[in-house]
């Protein structure tokens, strides 16, 4: 027979799975952004880690900087005569990428392992 | 009654793991093992994810193709078989190897059934512009007029031998620019495939090329940019599932400038010289060549819709057309494989 004295032994069980599957599963996760100069890799930002706003200086020929957010990376700014890095805006999911050609500057978004990569790939 | 007490806590145990290890394994199946790559060729950003043991090898000889293909077909390479067609043009012909050639077969089929819509032989109109590597800006209006006078597929002819080509008038000129990246993914699949790799998709601009099944057997699942987005511009309108072939996009919304108040853009129209302004903001096209659906998606946007919608049903693709309504058309042959993902844009009867 089933006593109310077992759920004594239950309840922590089952509430130290639900912490822990709440831990791995449902945390907030956007993905890791990697910065490549010349198609080498510069840097990476956990965009799931960051609290507060910051301009990075990536520099080269076309002093370009990004915009680091919670959640998203951008192009801040760029000398670069077609502005296509700075139009693409916010890269906020895995498998997303915005690219300065003239300076030869890329950021792309990969899984961090908890983030969904809902697309394969982006066309357009 | 012991025996009943010893079930349940044995129960209470299974669900407890049950819930703690369903997440971690959610967790850990989607970070697959895949090897990607990013790099730049063909005027353009190329990123890859290679799937299976081999996924490495596979990527890196679909780099090394993708950057001898450029140095074939690249205009703007002084080296390439391209350029010395070039300046041979109305001299004589030029030597060029399979692979350019059949490049070259591919744009002047789409060129004759577009009726000049896409025009391999854009260059002295393309070049005036300079989109895609210069500064953009507005050409001369005479300069325009006498560039459109030397463009013209009809110029351009491919040896029997396959092995040739040539262009029949001085000034004349070829620009691969709008076939060149979907060809750049036929490289790199045809390189997945010839190397063992499990499964890999290749971005190369707006053209992507699908190779294999995924680890989780789900069809490729490919985001459709939103050419309307005012802040997010790397969202997507909607989504194509495909499970083998090649996707392009043709839009006006990434590389344009504006002077003088009005925005012009890089898709141009061959006859006029000047970019096309018709209701379209965005054309995919799918198809089993990358080649193919790179120019085609060209042409279509030229075209606007109910021509481009019949250049398609001839080659057996498929198109979703955006207007600028947001009214979606999707062709027949993509029903069940495309839909929409983003508020404000709405399938058209």
């Amino acid at each position: 027979m089933f006593r109310k004295k077992d759920l004594l032994i239950i309840i922590p069980f089952l509430a130290a799975a639900g912490i822990l599957a709440l831990w791995f599963g449902a945390k907030p996760s956007y993905g890791i952004a990697i910065v490549e100069k010349d198609g080498k890799e510069v840097c990476r930002f956990d965009l799931s880690e960051q609290k507060t706003s910051r301009i990075i200086d990536i520099g080269g020929s076309m002093n370009i900087k990004l915009l680091l957010e919670p959640g998203a990376i951008s192009f801040y700014r760029s000398d670069c005569p077609d502005q296509t890095c700075v139009r693409t805006g916010r890269l906020t999911k895995p498998g997303q990428a915005a690219v300065c050609l003239p300076g030869k500057v890329s950021v792309r978004v990969i899984s961090d392992g908890n983030s969904v990569k809902k697309y394969d790939g982006y066309t357009g | 009654m012991l025996k009943k007490k010893k079930i349940a806590v044995v129960l209470a145990l299974l669900a407890a793991v049950l819930i703690f290890a369903v997440p971690v394994c959610i967790k850990y199946s989607r970070g697959s093992k895949a090897y990607e790559t990013s790099g730049y060729a063909m005027g353009t950003y190329i990123l890859q994810t290679v799937y299976g043991e081999n996924g490495r090898e596979a990527s890196d000889r679909a780099s090394e193709k993708i950057h001898n293909l450029e140095n074939k077909i690249s205009w703007r390479i002084n080296s390439s078989e391209i350029a010395k067609l070039n300046k041979q043009a109305g001299k004589g012909s030029t030597a060029v190897d399979k692979e350019t050639c059949s490049i070259l077969k591919t744009s002047l089929d789409v060129a004759e059934k577009s009726d000049g819509a896409f025009d391999p032989t854009i260059l002295p109109v393309s070049s005036l512009w300079g989109f895609g590597g210069g500064k953009p800006h507005l050409p001369d209006e005479n300069k325009i007029k006498s560039a459109v006078g030397l463009v013209g597929y009809a110029k351009l002819e491919v040896g029997a031998d396959g092995r040739s080509a040539s262009l029949a008038s001085v000034g004349s000129g070829v620009d691969l620019g709008g076939i060149g990246k979907g060809a750049a993914c036929d490289a790199a699949v045809a390189e997945y495939k010839k190397r063992g790799a499990k499964a890999g998709i290749v971005a190369a601009g707006g053209s992507i090329g699908v190779y294999g099944t995924k680890p989780d057997g789900s069809a490729w699942n490919i985001a459709v940019r939103d050419p309307d987005s005012t802040d997010d511009k790397s969202s997507a309108m909607g989504e194509i599932n495909i499970s083998s072939g090649f996707v392009s996009t043709s839009g006006p919304y990434e590389q344009y400038f504006v002077s003088n108040g009005k925005t012009y853009h890089h898709l141009l129209n061959p006859k006029t010289g000047y970019p096309e302004n018709n209701d379209l903001i965005s054309v995919t096209v799918t198809a089993e060549n990358g080649a193919l659906s790179d120019a085609l998606s060209t042409a279509c946007f030229v075209l606007g819709r109910k021509k481009g919608s019949r250049l398609l049903e001839k080659y057996g693709a498929g198109g979703v057309f955006i207007d600028k309504a947001k009214k979606v058309y999707v062709t027949d042959n993509l029903n069940g494989k495309f839909k929409i993902s983003e508020d404000g844009y709405k399938l058209a009867d």
